[in-house]
């Protein structure tokens, strides 16, 4: 490496994780490559989740940890955790903060590289391809961290009495499992797997970005809620015309007051986005050339180069009935230390529920992944605090943030608007709940 | 934790009748003949013939009240004496499910002399049950011909046939341009049309009337169809087929266990620094047979999930199965290393159930492969 590279520094994005390179800039903000954080405006936003440069810390990778031995027959098996995603990782790295030696084993069914999922919303419109994403590979990080890494590997099986997890490459103890599988999305029947991509992670973005790349193609995106709002403008920005169908007449229509949601559909518009709103999808056929169609209960025939579901993501309850862990919506978990039903199984991120509600956002998983550590080894001290993290949709062209967990029986009450920009709360039980913002106060 | 149940403790009643007879036939006769069977490759019809009059044969048909507790029970209480006859119980028991579930008047007619033993046939799917999975290519090929099918083709090794029985098989059949239309199963009934070739000796599993079967064009018809096309039939007994194995895995382990208690009054004082022990085994055995005890209740769910699960005990068994017979003979030492004794004879039962279709490998092959989220291409 050269003295020059040498001095280029690294920011993280404390909200969303987001890594500021200043070798890189951000050439989309207008940051050419080579700007010095410290000469970056005090008015430049994430380009991920839109917080300004205070929230922004130096990172620096961790050392290697001092020992990498690969983990032996030991007395104590160690701790286990199953999912490669952000959420295992993450308690991957706040158990060796905690402890140096104690053995940890990753069991992921797919290849298990670190990126940085929030960024899959934004890449196709960005030319940013799979191996871009990959901030670390999972060979790697197993060997920074002391991991003992099965990749590729199905869990089918687990024994909570017997401490035993069965896998696709046979069966391990535990001393303290760790559960970070995440969800899955929904399919329902009239989806076939074989015609609908699923965008939830970097494996299933990937292959259709490998198509998409090819040329400009005609994309429909089932499901207008936060992932399906996201990949339709970053899809229409990169070329693609996109087509959004969902049951709700507007987008978002299920967490906006109408006038908001008006705003967002208004804004597709103008991306070249067609919303085509109360409508169900009945049956999706293949046309054969790689062409499919969609069909509408209300007769509807749309014809697409490809199909992306994004209905919604629900945890698979097979594990958790299996091993007899208790599940609402997700496997349920203490609040403040994530732990199971079961006394030395533990979960975070998307595959658990707190107080019977999912939780899928990025910001809580670091969180709980400390209180996770803390409690597995005995340490005290980091109990988890849930707060409902801060919404900020990454549809650049109308900027939507909801503070709180807006509720259907809530009413919506106008605070500020103007043409560009506007701000509501709600009022639940004559209480002042949840806040949104839409758009920008900048002088357009 | 769990106080697992046994299998026969789930209803009371005439059934301490059936399983007090297969405990008499597996502790006395059968557990005499183990090693004229295992040394000498005595095929045990007698037995076979005795167990099928207990109602042991049938008892998982749904004609005998779709007992696959008791069928599972049955055969691991004889897989404690001799690891050759519960595998010739399993492949007894299939081929009666594949007769019975065929639907078939013809093949329905002999279901009750093959259910109380009166005739023997076994299965020779384990190259169409890895054809379908994707790891190796189908040998017995069809063409269709008036009023049915003929089929050619060399199976390695068949076991529970002999002239005058039967199996069931699978072939694929073939079109004029030489591509498969679709599978045919069929009961493979052992004429004089049948070549049956010796198979070279195996380390142990000796007894079960194992043969090189070679088909040219033999004349399948209606009355021997099983299943036409072959898929959606095997789709709705794979798991079925799958968990009546486990059986054989869980009585060698509670086989294993015996020996290992046997040898504690004299043993034990050195025993104890053995890993594996009786407790560990039991435990592990326990929870193993709760799961499949619960299973065995609904063994035509056609499922994913179910199947998984299915698969998945299956490959516990056989690796509690390769831990519980090794242990046992590090908890003999000497005495269970005799020529004669159970202790390294259940060992290579034990690596039989590791290795016979659907072996170790293949679970894992399958269970990962049936995980696997499938996306647009």
């Amino acid at each position: 490496m050269s003295a020059l590279v040498d001095t280029w520094k690294q920011f993280i994005c404390r909200a969303c994780g987001l890594i500021y390179d200043e070798e890189q800039g951000d050439p989309d903000s207008g940051l050419v490559p080579g700007t010095r954080f410290e000469d970056i405006p005090d008015d430049w936003e994430c380009p991920l989740c839109g917080v300004t440069k205070v929230d922004f810390e130096p990172f620096v990778q961790r050392e290697a940890a001092p020992s990498c031995a690969p983990v032996g027959p030991t007395q104590a098996p160690g701790i286990v955790v199953v999912g490669a995603g952000l959420a295992g990782w993450a308690a991957v790295e706040a158990i060796r903060t905690l402890d140096a030696e104690i053995p940890i084993t990753l069991i992921s069914a797919c290849v298990g590289n670190l990126y940085h999922k929030p960024e899959l919303s934004v890449a196709l419109s960005r030319g940013i391809t799979a191996d871009a994403i990959v901030r670390e590979s999972a060979n790697d990080a197993a060997k920074r961290l002391g991991v003992k890494l099965y990749t590729e590997t199905f869990v089918v099986g687990l024994a909570t009495g017997s401490h035993q997890l069965r896998t696709t490459r046979g069966a391990l103890q535990y001393t303290k499992l760790i559960l970070a599988q995440g969800a899955k999305p929904i399919l329902p029947p009239e989806f076939p797997a074989h015609l609908c991509w699923r965008v939830n992670d970097l494996a299933g973005w990937s292959g259709l970005q490998i198509q998409l790349a090819r040329a400009p193609q005609r994309v429909a995106i089932v499901g207008a809620g936060m992932i399906g709002c996201e990949m339709a403008e970053d899809f229409a920005k990169a070329g693609h015309e996109v087509t959004l169908i969902d049951r709700q007449t507007l987008p978002l229509g299920g967490l906006l007051p109408t006038q908001a949601a008006e705003r967002l559909k208004a804004s597709q518009l103008k991306c070249g986005i067609d919303y085509i709103g109360g409508v169900q999808v009945a049956k999706i056929t293949d046309l054969g050339a790689g062409v499919k169609s969609i069909t509408t209960t209300c007769g509807v025939v749309i014809e697409v180069d490809h199909i992306v579901a994004a209905i919604g993501l629900a945890t698979e309850n097979r594990l958790a009935r299996i091993a007899g862990l208790e599940f609402e919506r997700g496997i349920k978990v203490n609040p403040a230390t994530l732990r199971t039903s079961s006394p030395d199984v533990f979960a975070l991120g998307d595959c658990v529920s707190l107080d019977g509600m999912a939780c899928r956002f990025i910001e809580p998983i670091a969180k709980q992944a400390r209180a996770i550590a803390h409690e597995a080894l005995g340490i005290p001290g980091a109990a988890y605090v849930h707060a409902q993290p801060v919404i900020r949709l990454k549809t650049r062209s109308l900027p939507i943030e909801i503070h709180g967990s807006p509720r259907p029986e809530g009413e919506w009450i106008v605070l500020e608007e103007d043409v560009n920009y506007l701000v509501m709360h709600q009022i639940v039980n004559g209480q002042p709940g949840s806040l949104l913002r839409v758009g920008s106060n900048k002088a357009a | 934790m769990n106080v697992a149940p046994r299998f026969s403790q789930l209803t009371p009643g005439a059934e301490p009748t059936l399983m007090e007879q297969v405990q008499q036939i597996s502790r006395g006769p059968l557990a005499k003949l183990a090693n004229t069977i295992d040394h000498d490759g005595y095929y045990p019809l007698d037995v076979m013939g005795d167990l099928g009059a207990s109602g042991a044969l049938g008892i998982h048909l749904n004609r005998y009240g779709n007992r696959f507790d008791l069928a599972l029970t049955a055969m691991n209480e004889v897989t404690r004496s001799c690891g050759s006859t519960g595998f010739l119980m399993w492949c007894h028991d299939v081929c009666g499910l594949y007769m019975e579930q065929s639907g078939n008047p013809a093949l329905l007619a002999r279901l009750d002399a093959h259910a109380k033993g009166k005739t023997f046939g076994g299965t020779a799917l384990s190259n169409p049950m890895k054809t379908f999975a994707g790891i190796e290519s189908m040998v017995f090929r069809a063409r269709k011909v008036p009023g049915g099918y003929k089929v050619s083709g060399t199976l390695p090794w068949v076991s529970h046939i002999a002239k005058g029985q039967y199996c069931g098989a699978i072939a694929k059949v073939e079109n004029a341009d030489g591509s498969t239309s679709h599978e045919i199963m069929f009961l493979l009934d052992i004429d004089d049309t049948v070549d049956l070739g010796t198979c070279p000796d195996f380390s142990g599993m000796e007894g079960t009337s194992t043969w090189r079967v070679q088909l040219q064009d033999y004349f399948v018809g209606e009355d021997n169809l099983i299943a036409d096309p072959a898929k959606p039939f095997i789709a709705k007994i794979r798991s079925a087929f799958v968990l009546l194995q486990a059986g054989m895995a869980t009585g060698l382990v509670d086989g294993s266990i015996d020996s290992i208690r046997e040898v504690e009054p004299v043993l034990g004082h050195v025993n104890h620094f053995l890993h594996d022990r009786q407790d560990q085994l039991q435990a592990e055995l326990d929870e193993l047979n709760s799961r499949v005890a619960r299973l065995a209740l609904t063994p035509y769910d056609d499922s994913k999930d179910f199947f998984i699960e299915v698969l998945d005990a299956r490959a516990q068994g056989a690796e509690l199965a390769l831990r519980a017979t090794q242990s046992a003979l590090l908890h003999q030492g000497a005495r269970g290393y005799l020529k004669s004794a159970a202790p390294q004879r259940r060992i290579r039962e034990a690596h039989f159930v590791a290795i016979v279709t659907p072996a170790i490998k293949h679970l894992r092959w399958e269970m990962a492969r049936l995980m696997k989220e499938e996306m647009p291409k």
